[in-house]
């Protein structure tokens, strides 16, 4: 444990670096927040109507809290690192060594990721403050919860974006599912709550992982209760042991593979 | 002069043309780019299925005019995507001395250097583009109208990101910046103007100038006026005079391979 | 008459510093600090046409930031430069036409392509007829032995092949001086040999200007009969190669290992450098000694292993400071 904990320090250390960079890149979040700001409030033609349930400023609060986990999850990188790995075979090397590969790469992204996420979520909140005038109501409690929540979501979004990566063992280019994802949690997850969606799609959508990933803990945020935290919390700890089993399965597997071909 | 030109161009071509035969040696990889593009711009739909079901219009445009500004958008991209991919690599090009090779040969050193590779995935843009002109309307004049306008548009976003890349000359590492403007450029555009007050509408037609590369094209397609068509071309010849003046000022404090940045 | 001459150039680069940790990076950022390195110092020299000469000098002493101005690539901050009548700063393309330049580091073919059709893309980058293409390839493809790849892609070559077909593409149109960075760099001393040898063909066939910069002190022995050195950003010394061969290359390094320990004297010409155990290394002067005089001197049936070598440049320069100084 303590040296995965290593790792993760210094992956903050080393990222405290490039703060300046990471922040001037996170102007494309506050666009897309602004943008969307723009959308609502253009749609919502008085601030006090409910679609679909929500209010304008619960619906901007909830493109805030989902471009947060997503932006802080810098995913598209984390997947070409992991496929990189694999391609060239540097995961080999990896596999000597005295810790495991999976658990490697998520100490290591979930310390670049935490970074990240204190950096967006501070600047999330300042422009949705800014922007809306007020914060969701929201007790201390509620705040803890949606941070356990986000926290769970992250562990299983880089679970899955291992998993899609390790699927280079098998093809030579293994993007295409990584991108193929991320479309899917961009439109099924981040721009719209579950309730804008035909009702037919909404239980899909509702006991897919793109719910644990993202969906989840903005909703919390925007309408907490405990006991909507309660039923999240079981529903993300049972996707993390299904994730975190099957992605050490898969790699164990892989790993076999390359060791019959010789690495 | 009238020569020259012939030569450059000329030069350009076989340039693309040996790009796109780069390309083309993995045909799986090439096809899947291209599909994949095509896809990742039709997914965008539903998100517009989903709020005109709230409302009828979204800053004034109907969903077909949403539909003409996506087309417009991918259209303008992957014009300047295919052919002048390296203008938005610029910046690593200036800060890495790659345009030494470019400065001993007898052409533009911008054109030369900006046109040296192609964005396979572009093709898709385009024709993402093509069948959205198609759904508003299949019609003589908007298929050359959309022609004009995505030239047009294509060269102002190229000269938008020569004029920011080539502050490197100047700073060194400014990667950050013109990428975040080319970011802008493209979050920006597939958005209707209307939603859109104040100030940003101002940018929209100065230095984020996506107001003309792509509501003032939707504008000139539905609604066309001579004049909207004249502003567009204008605007064209300033912001390419400007990248070229920019750029080429820039290239005296060029220096090659030798900047280094010493840790002490 | 002389092709290039170059008045006293001086170039600058501004370096930024960064300071160590997250600190130094944060300060760097608001306020930066620069060095100014003088990359260049006040330099003057000609060159006539058809002669053959070569700037050497250690890793950023000044050579290529030399060559860059030459062709136009950097611009000087002071001084005057004419290429054939040419300002590079004002007429960079036209003197485009008439020169060639070949970067040891940086490629400027198409790897995908055959050397043949690369040979072609700059043949029209030039506005060559293409007729007029295909006959100077014929030719240039028989003078540096290109019949075996050139109609493989170049990805498939070797470097000493790369440099070759680099050569080539470079002398297309006709250059009336040729500019060659670092030609030879990364390449074993065998194909080293070889494209020395079709440098040295290409003056002689076509009689052009050829300036070269390399860091190997061989390269120049072998193809120049005059040298540059800088070192510095300055001109250390302007002579002929006879001249520096008599003053400054005519003394070879031997390094020996031995099989059991030998006791030697220093003789005139020959200077033991350092003696520890069974490793010995002498300094033979040639103009007093021959290379067999020195190892006659060690006894041949007892050496493990033996090393000759030249002096190395850096050596040579301190020396010249030296001689400069007296």
């Amino acid at each position: 444990m303590k040296k995965y904990l290593y790792i993760f320090k210094s992956e903050i250390m080393s990222n405290l670096q490039y703060a300046f960079d990471i922040f001037v890149g996170f102007i494309g979040y506050a666009v897309h927040i602004f943008i969307f700001l723009n959308l609502w409030e253009y749609i919502y033609s008085d601030p006090n109507e409910l679609i679909n349930g929500y209010s304008m400023s619960q619906m901007i609060w909830y493109v805030i809290v989902t471009e947060i986990l997503w932006s802080a999850l810098n995913g598209r990188k984390f997947n070409r690192r992991i496929s990189e790995d694999v391609r060239t075979g540097n995961i080999s090397y990896n596999i000597n060594k005295p810790y495991n590969y999976v658990e490697y790469m998520l100490s290591s992204h979930l310390g670049i990721t935490s970074f990240r996420f204190l950096l967006v979520t501070i600047l999330g909140m300042v422009l949705g403050y800014i922007f809306l005038g007020s914060f969701p109501e929201i007790s201390l409690l509620g705040i803890i919860c949606v941070l356990i929540s986000c926290l769970l979501a992250t562990l299983i979004s880089i679970f899955l974006i291992i998993g899609l990566g390790l699927f280079a063992f098998y093809i030579e280019d293994a993007t295409p599912f990584y991108w193929l994802y991320s479309k899917m949690i961009l439109l099924l997850g981040t721009i719209f709550p579950v309730e804008f969606f035909p009702t037919i799609i909404q239980p899909i959508i509702k006991y897919s992982p793109i719910f644990a990933v993202s969906i989840a803990p903005a909703k919390l945020f925007v309408d907490f209760s405990i006991t909507t935290f309660l039923e999240t919390l079981v529903i993300q700890l049972l996707y993390l042991l299904v994730c975190a089993t099957i992605v050490h399965l898969f790699y164990k597997k892989g790993v076999k593979k390359l060791n019959v071909n010789g690495g | 002069m009238l020569m020259e030109v012939k030569n450059q161009i000329y030069a350009i071509y076989l340039s693309i043309k040996y790009a796109f035969q780069r390309e083309l040696l993995n045909k799986f990889t090439f096809l899947s780019n291209i599909i994949f593009m095509i896809i990742n711009n039709a997914c965008f739909i539903i998100q517009w299925v989903i709020l005109y079901s709230i409302k009828d219009e979204v800053g004034g445009y109907s969903f077909k005019q949403v539909l003409l500004l996506w087309g417009v958008a991918s259209f303008t991209f992957g014009i300047s995507r295919f052919f002048f991919k390296e203008a938005f690599n610029l910046t690593d090009t200036i800060n890495n001395g790659k345009l030494d090779n470019y400065l001993v040969q007898p052409k533009s050193v911008l054109i030369s250097s900006i046109t040296s590779s192609i964005e396979v995935s572009a093709i898709g843009d385009m024709l993402y583009g093509i069948v959205m002109i198609i759904v508003f309307g299949f019609t003589l004049k908007n298929v050359l109208l959309f022609l004009l306008c995505g030239i047009c548009g294509a060269l102002i976003i190229v000269s938008i990101s020569i004029i920011f890349s080539s502050l490197s000359f100047w700073f060194g590492k400014t990667e950050i910046i013109s990428e975040t403007v080319n970011s802008l450029m493209i979050n920006f555009s597939v958005y209707p103007e209307g939603i859109f007050t104040g100030i940003i509408r101002v940018m929209f037609y100065t230095i984020l100038p996506l107001g003309i590369t792509t509501y003032l094209p939707v504008r000139i397609i539905s609604d066309f006026k001579f004049i909207y068509l004249l502003y567009l071309i204008i605007g064209t010849i300033i912001f390419v005079l400007l990248a070229f003046f920019v750029f080429y000022r820039g290239l005296r404090k060029y220096s090659s391979t030798n900047l280094m940045n010493a840790r002490v | 008459m002389a092709v290039i001459t170059v008045e006293k150039l001086s170039k600058n680069f501004k370096v930024k510093i960064k300071e160590k940790g997250f600190k130094g990076s944060l300060k760097s950022l608001i306020k930066p600090k620069y060095n100014i390195v003088k990359a260049v110092k006040n330099i003057s020299f000609s060159i006539e046409k058809g002669e053959m000469i070569a700037f050497i000098g250690p890793n950023g002493a000044g050579k290529s930031t030399s060559i860059k101005m030459m062709t136009g690539i950097l611009f000087p901050d002071k001084g005057k430069i004419d290429i054939l009548g040419l300002d590079p700063t004002k007429e960079r393309k036209k003197l485009a036409y008439s020169i060639g330049c070949v970067f040891g580091q940086k490629e400027q073919l198409w790897t995908h392509l055959t050397p043949y059709d690369n040979f072609k893309f700059f043949g029209a980058i030039y506005d060559i007829p293409e007729s007029i293409v295909e006959k100077k390839i014929e030719e240039l493809r028989e003078l540096f032995e290109l019949d075996e790849f050139i109609n493989n892609p170049v990805r498939n070559l070797s470097l000493g092949q790369r440099i070759r077909c680099e050569i080539v593409a470079s002398l297309i149109h006709e250059p009336k001086i040729l500019f060659l960075d670092e030609p030879t760099i990364g390449l074993d001393p065998v194909v080293k040999e070889k494209i020395r040898t079709l440098i040295k063909r290409m003056n002689k066939e076509y009689k052009t200007t050829v300036v070269l910069t390399s860091h190997d002190v061989s390269d120049i022995e072998k193809l120049c009969k005059r040298v540059i050195i800088v070192n510095k950003g300055q001109i250390v010394l302007d002579d002929t190669m006879e001249n520096l061969k008599y003053h400054y290359l005519n003394k070879k390094i031997i390094d020996a290992k031995m099989k059991e320990k030998i006791n030697l004297e220093d003789v005139d010409g020959i200077t033991i450098l350092k003696d520890k155990d069974y490793n010995l290394k002498l300094e033979v002067d040639l103009k007093k000694k021959s290379i067999s005089d020195a190892i006659n001197l060690l006894n041949t049936d007892k050496i493990v292993d033996i090393n000759i070598s030249n002096v190395p440049l850096e050596e040579i320069i301190s020396e010249i400071y030296k001689d400069g100084d007296k």
